[in-house]
């Protein structure tokens, strides 16, 4: 294609969503990506969005990007161009360079629309250029596009949204989050996604920084400290981490370069995230044939990137066949007006005043009505635990039985009407911040039914015996599966049994995978392929497998275990085992308390003393 | 740095499998990953060395935008790894200083 009515820079959310309005209009697009797959962000990000479900809320962010990118293939007026890069904007045209066969296209479109989203903010601290420090969205890319774990032991700087997420992606991945630290004091995120995170036991720091990245060639780990008021580091405060990765997730700043050569004024507004396009409320810049929609006009997030994405897309429209669907067009900047109305919106609103646009604060209900506990004990009904004023209703609009109101600001906290209610589930599993649960009180036994929203492998059965997890990630005790309640989303709710005192605390399972494995120490429950591992690894001396396993380290003393290992070490060296050494036989032989000890040596005092 | 074989919500489509070359070392990759995933995935995650200190350098963005991934490929230097996928074949280096045209 060298001729089109709409170029369209940059194919995420914004991108897409303007090209469909533009598409649907019968007005030729070119929708142009960077990437080798369409979809931006959305491609990596697996939970389901927040927002009003006409916006795909409680829908996955992938799953959105094909949904999009369906409706978009079915167009003939529209193409898509992927692995091709917008070099800049000339007063002649707009070079196209298509990489793999590197050559550059020159496009003279009638409008342009720029949606190029955002670069990650880059922290500075000693050695953050380090191999193994990584930007949250490349975390993103390789895990969850690619299936390609990015380390074994992640620290997370940030706690925002993306931290935040990020770190719930991580640990369903397999990774392991030793910390989120945050300079603020407080969380930065939705309080529901920070929830997600501690009951997985994740603790998140405020007041810490980031001091250093450990390591020559790639990080081996960090170094952080608390920070007082004034943000400077208090010293004694430092303390070292083991990771192999550190994710930086401290914001995000507008790629606006390509509007500055459109000609398109920018301006410095640090709540939008850096230099943004100055635009109308109809995404228009001071240029007059270029339109902005999605992160490079402020950062916000991908609901929003849609909506002003269809906004520029009818604008587009409007320019150059003289009508748009105006009902449309004001549908959508209603929803930006609904969406942008809450506290958690209070910066973004601060930063468009500063453009001139007015989005006006709606106060929504901060309390959560929840009905008298008593009286419905005993009742199997879902308890809402969502008490901050975000922009998000699939609780409402999934409920057969309209028993949840949110009402008609989208930041109201939802209330449920228990008579209502059947106990049916749903909102459990269509919930975005997996903050509703279900309960089923059992007083004459003691106990309750509590339902935990879950989207961790493996998935168990009923009657299995998992880890209850409380609020804070710390082990309540076992408890026993009762139900297992699978939805197409993979958001399952599994059914387990707590004591009654627990109901109100147990948030989440630890399910204990019993592999079939051979073990050879008990105390430290070692397999043989463990043993064997080891050893190929280099470790061909009892002393050095038992320095790097702690085998024959335990409360036996190796009584166990020293044996068996030996032997496999014979096997795996070909050394006769005679001739291994069998390492010291270290005091005491069994477990001894200090107290035994002390007292003894204070000068043969009885135990009894 | 392993691939991840089971997900509670993803299922990864691999591509074909494919070999491609790492400092003269032949490598394993599926196709559709980028060379920097693919290196990635073998455990690689030094792709550069800096031009004036020498620092090593990996991933930062991992979508095209803050050129830490750049290395030599097939003889051209300064190729986006994280946004170029891993060919059949390809031969990949890690990149010492500007990058030069080799011959």
């Amino acid at each position: 294609m060298t001729e089109c009515d709409v170029l369209i820079i940059g194919g995420g959310p914004a991108g897409l969503a303007a090209g469909i309005e533009v598409g649907k209009a019968g007005l030729k697009a070119l929708i142009v990506d960077e990437g080798v797959r369409f979809g931006g962000q959305l491609v990596k990000q697996t939970h389901k969005f927040f927002g009003n479900e006409e916006f795909y809320a409680s829908v996955r962010g992938f799953e959105i990007a094909e949904k999009l990118l369906e409706e978009l293939r079915a167009m003939d007026n529209v193409e898509l161009m992927p692995e091709s890069t917008v070099i800049g904007v000339y007063e002649d045209g707009v070079p196209i360079l298509h990489r793999p066969s590197d050559t550059t296209t020159l496009l003279r479109p009638k409008r342009l629309v720029i949606a190029t989203g955002a670069s990650e903010k880059f922290l500075q601290f000693e050695n953050n250029d380090l191999p193994g420090v990584y930007g949250a969205g490349a975390v993103q890319t390789l895990m969850n596009q690619f299936g390609i774990m990015p380390g074994e032991n992640v620290l997370m700087i940030g706690s925002g949204n993306i931290g935040l997420i990020v770190s719930y992606q991580l640990m369903q991945a397999g990774v392991n989050v030793k910390a989120i630290i945050e300079a603020s004091n407080r969380v930065g995120g939705y309080q529901v996604h920070a929830n997600k995170v501690r009951r997985l036991g994740v603790p998140i720091l405020l007041r810490h920084t980031i001091i250093r990245a450990l390591g020559k060639e790639e990080v081996q780990g960090a170094v952080i400290a608390q920070v007082n008021d004034s943000w400077e580091v208090i010293p004694g405060t430092e303390r070292e981490f083991v990771v192999d990765t550190i994710c930086v997730a401290v914001g995000l700043s507008p790629s606006a370069e390509l509007v500055s050569q459109a000609g398109g004024r920018l301006q410095f507004i640090s709540e939008l995230g850096g230099y943004v396009p100055v635009r109308d409320e109809n995404m228009r810049t001071t240029a007059s044939n270029v339109f902005v929609a999605g992160d490079v006009s402020g950062i916000e997030e991908a609901t929003t990137a849609m909506v002003e994405g269809r906004i520029a897309g009818l604008s587009c429209v409007k320019d150059l066949k003289g009508i748009t669907d105006e009902k449309r067009l004001k549908k959508f900047q209603e929803q930006l007006r609904a969406f942008r109305s809450g506290p958690t919106s209070s910066k973004v609103r601060k930063g468009l005043e500063k453009l001139n646009l007015s989005f006006p604060e709606k106060l929504p209900r901060e309390t959560a009505v929840e009905p008298s506990y008593e009286a419905y004990k005993g009742k199997l009904r879902p308890i809402i635990e969502c008490s901050e004023a975000i922009p998000c209703n699939p609780c409402e609009t999934s409920c057969p039985f309209g028993a949840i109101t949110i009402g008609e600001n989208i930041n109201n906290v939802p209330v449920i009407d228990y008579e209502k209610c059947t106990g049916c589930g749903i909102c459990a599993t269509k919930c975005p911040g997996l903050a509703i649960f279900m309960m089923q009180e059992k007083e004459e036994k003691g106990t309750a039914t509590v339902g935990i929203p879950y989207e961790f492998l493996p998935i168990p059965s009923k009657g299995d015996q998992v880890y209850a997890l409380r609020k804070d990630g710390s082990v309540a005790g076992v408890a026993k599966v009762t139900k297992v309640v699978k939805a197409p989303n993979s958001t399952t709710v599994v059914y387990i049994e707590v004591p009654l005192e627990e109901a109100r605390e147990v948030r989440h399972i630890k399910v204990v995978e019993m592999k079939p494995e051979a073990i050879v120490c008990r105390c430290e429950e070692l397999t043989v392929e463990d043993v064997e591992k080891a050893i190929e690894e280099g470790y061909t001396d009892f002393e050095e497998l038992r320095r790097r396993l702690r085998i024959a380290m335990g409360p036996c003393g190796g009584r166990t275990c020293r044996l068996n290992a030996l032997m496999i070490l014979s096997r795996k060296t070909g050394t006769p085992i005679e001739k291994l050494d069998p390492g010291t036989f270290r005091p005491p032989v069994i477990p001894t308390t200090f107290k035994a000890v002390s007292k003894s040596a204070k000068g043969g005092e009885s135990s009894e003393g | 740095m392993e691939r991840i074989e089971r997900h509670p919500i993803l299922t990864f489509k691999r591509g074909k499998k494919i070999r491609f070359f790492f400092e003269g070392r032949e490598l394993m990759a599926y196709e559709g990953e980028t060379i920097a995933a693919a290196l990635h995935a073998n455990g690689i995650r030094v792709l550069r060395y800096t031009p004036k200190k020498a620092r090593p350098q990996g991933l930062f963005c991992a979508i095209g935008k803050c050129s830490s991934c750049l290395m030599e490929v097939d003889g051209i230097p300064n190729v986006r790894t994280c946004m170029t996928l891993v060919k059949d074949g390809m031969a990949v280096r890690r990149q010492k200083g500007r990058g030069e045209f080799l011959d």
